[in-house]
């Protein structure tokens, strides 16, 4: 595992980039961390590293967002998926099988269908008010 | 009897119309594009290519499933518009059945497999005509045990999975082969000529609206899906 550390926004969304510029094809990234810890603001960053130009926003209420022309990179917000046929019914499993990378934000609610090699990312908050702890598991090399 | 059968229930999908026991015409597509997308362009241009009119067709067969979620629902869901604008019954075809079908000549046992991620599939059994195993969902290593009953015989592999079968089934001596690549994949002709077979064995089709996808629930879904409860 490997820890970083943002003191704001942009240096997540930063991070976030690295991240994205790092990937070689589908992957699926685990994001755990309660409300407004900047979970979003990590995906808009691998998103740009990817070289899309989507605009990403949080999917709560669309559970899935789908960015890039040939689908490169879904977005997933699990908070209120609480079964294996509402996470069938999300389309989890086809977009794996295609080839997407899978940003899958509330992954402890569907932490047994995550696949071994996923990217684990836990945004934990630090003392001051925009410190964030960010842990990686699962990535093969640092970030930097 | 002229029938549409059609087949997206695994990777691959398929379109074949059929007159009796004559194969009319047949579509098939092995590429990762969604089902939702190649799945009716190959029927109209199945019914452009063979100039027959679609109101001529007497029914429509399906897989519906095992198999991929959202395949087996764009199947089913394809199927029963079809079905619900000309008023003509539907006939469920298992997709293992349909994977198999082509091998009852085969002197052993044929072993059809959908790949349902991890180490699980979607599988069963027969030799010829007959069935061994129902349609069932388990892991590699537990169907390895089951196929040790059948152990002087033949397996022949087919369906989406049949790769992963036979990495898994290595390790279990040489009596496994793979179908040949051509014939691995559900093709959509086995599902009309296995819908032909349940009517001359006496089936009633169903009216679109009682046709309903068959799921089978996986090992792997047998547990909770988080690990544990919810602390939001």
């Amino acid at each position: 595992m490997e820890t970083y550390f943002s003191n704001s926004y942009k240096e997540t969304v930063a991070l976030g980039e690295k991240l994205g510029a790092a990937l070689h094809g589908g992957r699926v990234i685990a994001f755990f961390g309660g409300l407004g810890v900047g979970k979003t603001a990590f995906v808009t960053g691998i998103a740009k590293g990817m070289g899309l130009t989507s605009a990403v926003s949080s999917p709560t209420f669309s559970i899935v967002q789908v960015y890039g022309k040939h689908e490169e990179l879904c977005h997933f917000d699990m908070y209120r998926v609480d079964s294996w046929d509402a996470l069938d019914s999300t389309g989890y499993f086809e977009y794996m099988d295609a080839g997407a990378v899978l940003c899958v934000e509330w992954s402890e609610n569907i932490e047994n269908a995550l696949p071994d090699d996923a990217i684990r990312i836990t945004i934990t908050r630090g003392e001051q008010d925009d410190a964030r702890r960010i842990d990686i598991e699962g990535l093969e090399e640092r970030l930097s | 009897m002229r029938i549409l059968a059609l087949d997206c229930a695994s990777v691959s999908a398929g379109v074949a119309l059929l007159d009796e026991e004559v194969v009319l015409g047949e579509a098939f597509t092995n590429v990762k594009l969604t089902h939702s997308q190649t799945l009716l362009p190959m029927v109209e241009e199945l019914f452009k290519n063979t100039q027959i009119p679609m109101d001529s067709v007497d029914g429509f067969a399906v897989t519906v499933g095992p198999g991929s979620f959202t395949g087996v629902r764009i199947g089913v869901a394809a199927v029963k518009g079809m079905a619900d604008a000309l008023k003509k019954p539907c006939y469920a075809v298992s997709a293992l059945e349909a994977a198999a079908y082509p091998f009852r000549s085969f002197d052993g046992i044929v072993c059809p497999l959908m790949d349902a991620r991890r180490d699980q599939v979607y599988t069963a059994l027969f030799r010829g005509k007959n069935r061994l195993l129902e349609d069932s969902a388990m892991s590699t290593a537990e169907l390895s045990e089951i196929l040790k009953q059948y152990e002087n015989e033949k397996v022949l592999l087919v369906g989406d999975g049949a790769q992963k079968g036979m990495d898994a089934f290595v390790k279990d001596g040489n009596r496994f082969s793979l179908a040949p690549s051509q014939f691995r994949f559900v093709r959509a002709s086995s599902v009309g000529l296995l819908a032909k077979e349940h009517i001359a064995n006496g089936e009633d089709g169903v009216k679109a609206q009682a046709l309903l996808p068959m799921y089978l629930r996986l090992p792997q879904a047998q547990r909770e899906l988080n690990n544990k409860k919810k602390n939001l």
